[in-house]
């Protein structure tokens, strides 16, 4: 029996390392961060290595994942896209590399702690609020008052603003942690019914069933992990236009 | 005669139209990720908004020793905001600012 299905969350320690009581250890957690760095370096680099002007298989990859990126921060950032570009792109490939080193068998999902999904949302939220007040000055503050108000509910308004401007890195970070939370939780719940019905002749001709619900679900959760990294990119886009396109 | 030039131009314009009649019937395909998307990032929007709403009312409650009045007010005003960041969404205005549709325009 494997345990409890919230055991694969656990943080364990590799590398144990206290600096002034603070606890520094390298964790399973950072091993797959940095595996999901360099397997999105590989895919790139070792997929444009030949640039061919017909891609082969290789070279497809990459240029299907800049293109699908590209066109999506174009339609939001317009002419401004290739300034902001290498950051969007970025955080779309460790978001997607973290979800999809999570569906590799014995492997830790990073993107399942909201410690990590909330510290990319928040450089995300904070990249987006520097680039408003860097273009826009004092004048960014214009954001939470929407043109043409009447001036008797502006205090409200600019108070459900403010709450809506603020509950934007929640939203963010909470959607992709809770999503690959449940679907690995799923995935183990229904692991477990068949070690669970194993035990006995009938069990065994029972417990094929949730193994075939867990192959099904397995595709689900690739499928969400790569619409989860396009949701964190597009939001990333929408966010930084926000704090470009501001109205006057 | 396959291969003589006029029969490729006329094979890839053949291609072409047929791709073309093909997107044309399904309209929907190239847009159905990007609603998959929208429609995923509705419940969280209304959940978070309530959260900070809720968070905020009670921060200032406790600043200013007025519990529960001002954790209340911003439920109810997270929850107007939760909303409102939906209808945003949802209308065009996506993330932008007020409650109209923005005209590029002026």
């Amino acid at each position: 029996m494997a345990g409890s299905p919230l055991e694969q969350f656990v943080i364990k320690p590799i590398v144990p390392l206290s600096v002034g009581g603070i606890d520094l250890s390298f964790t399973q957690s950072a091993l797959w961060m940095a595996f999901a760095v360099i397997a999105a370096t590989l895919v790139m680099t070792l997929g444009m290595r030949n640039r061919a002007m017909v891609p082969g298989r290789m070279q497809n990859v990459p240029e299907m994942l800049y293109e699908f990126v590209f066109g999506m921060a174009r339609d939001n950032l317009g002419a401004e896209t290739r300034k902001y570009f290498p950051f969007v792109f970025s955080i779309f490939m460790i978001v997607l590399m973290g979800n999809l080193l999570g569906m590799v068998p014995y492997s830790f999902t990073f993107t399942s702690h909201i410690i990590v999904t909330g510290a990319l949302a928040l450089l995300v939220f904070l990249t987006a609020t520097a680039v408003g007040f860097i273009r826009h000055g004092l004048h960014f503050f214009s954001f939470f008052l929407p043109k043409g108000l009447p001036i008797a509910l502006a205090p409200l308004v600019i108070i459900i603003e403010v709450v809506s401007y603020l509950s934007r890195p929640i939203s963010l970070s909470v959607r992709l942690f809770a999503n690959m939370l449940a679907g690995h939780t799923m995935l183990k719940v229904f692991a477990g019914f068949s070690v669970m019905l194993a035990g006995s002749a009938i069990g065994i001709a029972v417990g094929i069933l949730p193994l075939i619900i867990n192959v099904a679900l397995i595709g689900l959760e690739i499928m969400i992990a790569f619409i989860q990294a396009y949701v964190f990119a597009t939001l990333t886009c929408l966010y930084l236009k926000d704090a470009i396109e501001l109205h006057h | 005669m396959q291969n003589t030039p006029e029969d490729l131009g006329r094979r890839i314009r053949d291609a072409q139209e047929k791709q073309a009649r093909q997107e044309g019937q399904n309209p929907a395909d190239g847009s159905s990720k990007e609603n998959t998307a929208s429609a995923l990032r509705l419940a969280t929007d209304l959940v978070a908004a309530l959260f900070v709403g809720g968070f905020l009312g009670y921060g200032l409650d406790r600043w200013l020793g007025t519990k529960p009045w001002f954790m209340v007010v911003f439920l109810f005003l997270g929850f107007a905001a939760g909303f409102m960041s939906i209808y945003k969404s949802q209308t065009g205005a996506a993330s932008g600012i007020g409650f109209k549709p923005t005209d590029k325009k002026d």
